[in-house]
């Protein structure tokens, strides 16, 4: 029972996971009317479904990073699954909850911030809550990249500048070659590179974010002795990630694209197609080089320095400062959300904890959701331009909604 | 070596494919796009130029391939290796 409520808790965060990455792929898409929404959307959903389907290596291990609650062939520590493997399932349930309550208030906000760093965090609190400082893999042993500083922190700082820069110089140089060629040509071919580089993007975010959630599922199904294979997944547990992740893609997170798309900086299509292909580049380089990061992270560093190396090109610092904001609090954030869920469970414990987790998550994700409908943002407004009068009045708004939570 | 050694490792490579690969991509496509424009700009068309255009939107379409072979191969717990200067699909070292 337990277990099931885990299971749609990760799917849950899966789905959150696709919705609040759409952006990352379709933002400058969208903004430069390269595509229409919908079928932004919805090409961005069937690559990350085909990516979730690639994806045949077991992402088993992927809390080895960050907590040790498991061994290094991925089963699950000996301590932690005695009677059914509740204590191990609690910090799960914990993590992922605080994983999808800060996904969905970014959301709210409209802030495109890290999945990953959500779902590490939340799971880094839980940690902490359950096994205290000692069970969180802080530093790695240094021997390689690894631990919360290797695999979080470092590449968060420096992802977003190295995409930074290489969207810069495309884009400066993309922009001398073309001045003076006529529009037929550019907004042509322009939109051919924007589509091509961005389906690139959602590929590559298919076959990386689902196997984490898979990763999360199976390494339940262990600990609960439902699945003792550490070498493969359960095909269930593949269809319903894959799934999952599309679905939510597809559901399209409006406000983050509209945020990414239109708020950072005015995109041009020369300038989307420098930012996407920057993005793939990096994503791929660092992923062929082993150098874990967020794809949220190299998507906005790539969009702001399209800005910056557009001649005569305009940043809306203001927003990216709030943005850098938001990336700065998502760890901790989640992981206190993550830590909080993490005792409410334990002191009522059992079955019991877990439920009143659960139906904590359900209710703030229906507050939260209820509370978008009143200034909704969906494919007819995603691209009206970004007014900052419109804006300034919606952040008193904002500040309450943090406050309140 | 600590976290922050690894960390910069890593990033100058990274930085390094990217440029190539993220801005070089683009760049040789814009140039394909002023190419064609180009060859169709003068009282006759400029076959040249044309062709020139076409080959180097072949290079792009060519790294896209190598893009995507890239992902398929991680996915299925495979690497590329480029030390035959030409990539190849091998088992990933561990």
């Amino acid at each position: 029972m337990i277990l099931a409520l885990v299971i749609v808790t990760a799917l849950a965060f899966d789905f959150t996971n696709g919705f609040h990455d759409t952006a990352n792929a379709m933002a400058t898409t969208i903004a430069t009317k390269a595509l229409k929404p919908r079928a932004a959307v919805a090409l961005s959903g069937v690559l990350n479904l085909v990516g979730a389907f690639l994806s045949v290596q077991v992402a088993l291990t992927v809390t080895n990073a960050v907590v040790k609650i498991q061994n290094s062939d991925g089963t699950p520590k000996g301590s932690l699954t005695a009677g059914g493997g509740e204590a191990l399932l609690l910090i799960i349930l914990a993590g992922l909850v605080g994983g999808i309550i800060w996904n969905l208030l970014t959301w709210l906000l409209g802030l495109p911030s890290s999945s990953s760093h959500a779902l590490f965090g939340g799971l880094i609190g839980a940690t902490v809550a359950g096994l205290g400082w000692a069970g969180v893999k802080w530093n790695g042993d240094g021997s390689k990249l690894d631990g919360v500083v290797g695999k979080v922190l470092l590449p968060a700082v420096v992802s977003p500048v190295i995409a930074g820069v290489v969207a810069a110089v495309g884009t400066w140089v993309i922009f001398k070659i073309v001045a003076g060629v006529a529009v037929r040509y550019t907004r042509q071919g322009f939109k051919w590179g924007q589509i091509g580089s961005a389906s690139l993007v959602s590929l590559a975010h298919g076959t990386n974010d689902a196997q984490k959630t898979m990763g999360v599922i199976t390494l339940a199904l262990i600990a609960s002795g439902h699945w003792a294979d550490t070498k493969s997944i359960p095909l269930w547990v593949k269809v319903a990630c894959a799934v999952a992740i599309a679905l939510g893609t597809y559901l399209g997170g409006w406000r983050i694209i509209r945020t990414l798309g239109k708020g950072l900086v005015d995109i041009a299509p020369a300038q989307g197609m420098a930012a996407q292909s920057a993005s793939a580049a990096v994503i791929l380089a660092s992923s062929h080089l082993g150098f874990a990061l967020s794809t949220t992270h190299v998507a906005t560093g790539s969009v702001l320095g399209s800005g910056v190396g557009r001649p005569a090109g305009e940043v809306r610092w203001r927003v990216a400062g709030r943005m850098v904001l938001a990336w700065l609090i998502t760890l901790p954030a989640a992981g206190l959300v993550g830590a909080a869920m993490w005792w409410v469970g334990d002191l009522i414990g059992g079955l019991a904890g877990a439920l009143v987790v659960f139906l904590i998550l359900v209710a703030s994700a229906t507050a939260m959701w209820r509370r978008s409908r009143r200034v909704p943002v969906g494919e007819h407004n995603v691209n009206d331009d970004w007014n900052p009068a419109v804006a300034g009045a919606a952040v008193p708004e904002r500040v309450a909604v943090t406050a309140a939570n | 070596m600590s976290n922050l050694g690894f960390a910069l490792d890593g990033a100058w490579r990274v930085l390094l494919a990217g440029l190539a690969l993220g801005a070089g991509l683009p760049i040789l496509f814009a140039l394909g796009i002023r190419s064609l424009a180009w060859s169709a700009a003068g009282p006759a068309p400029r076959v040249a130029a044309r062709v020139a255009g076409y080959g180097l939107f072949a290079i792009v379409l060519l790294g896209i391939a190598l893009g995507i072979t890239f992902i398929v191969a991680t996915g299925f717990g495979k690497a590329l290796s480029f030390e035959h200067i030409y990539p190849t699909i091998v088992a990933k070292k561990h």
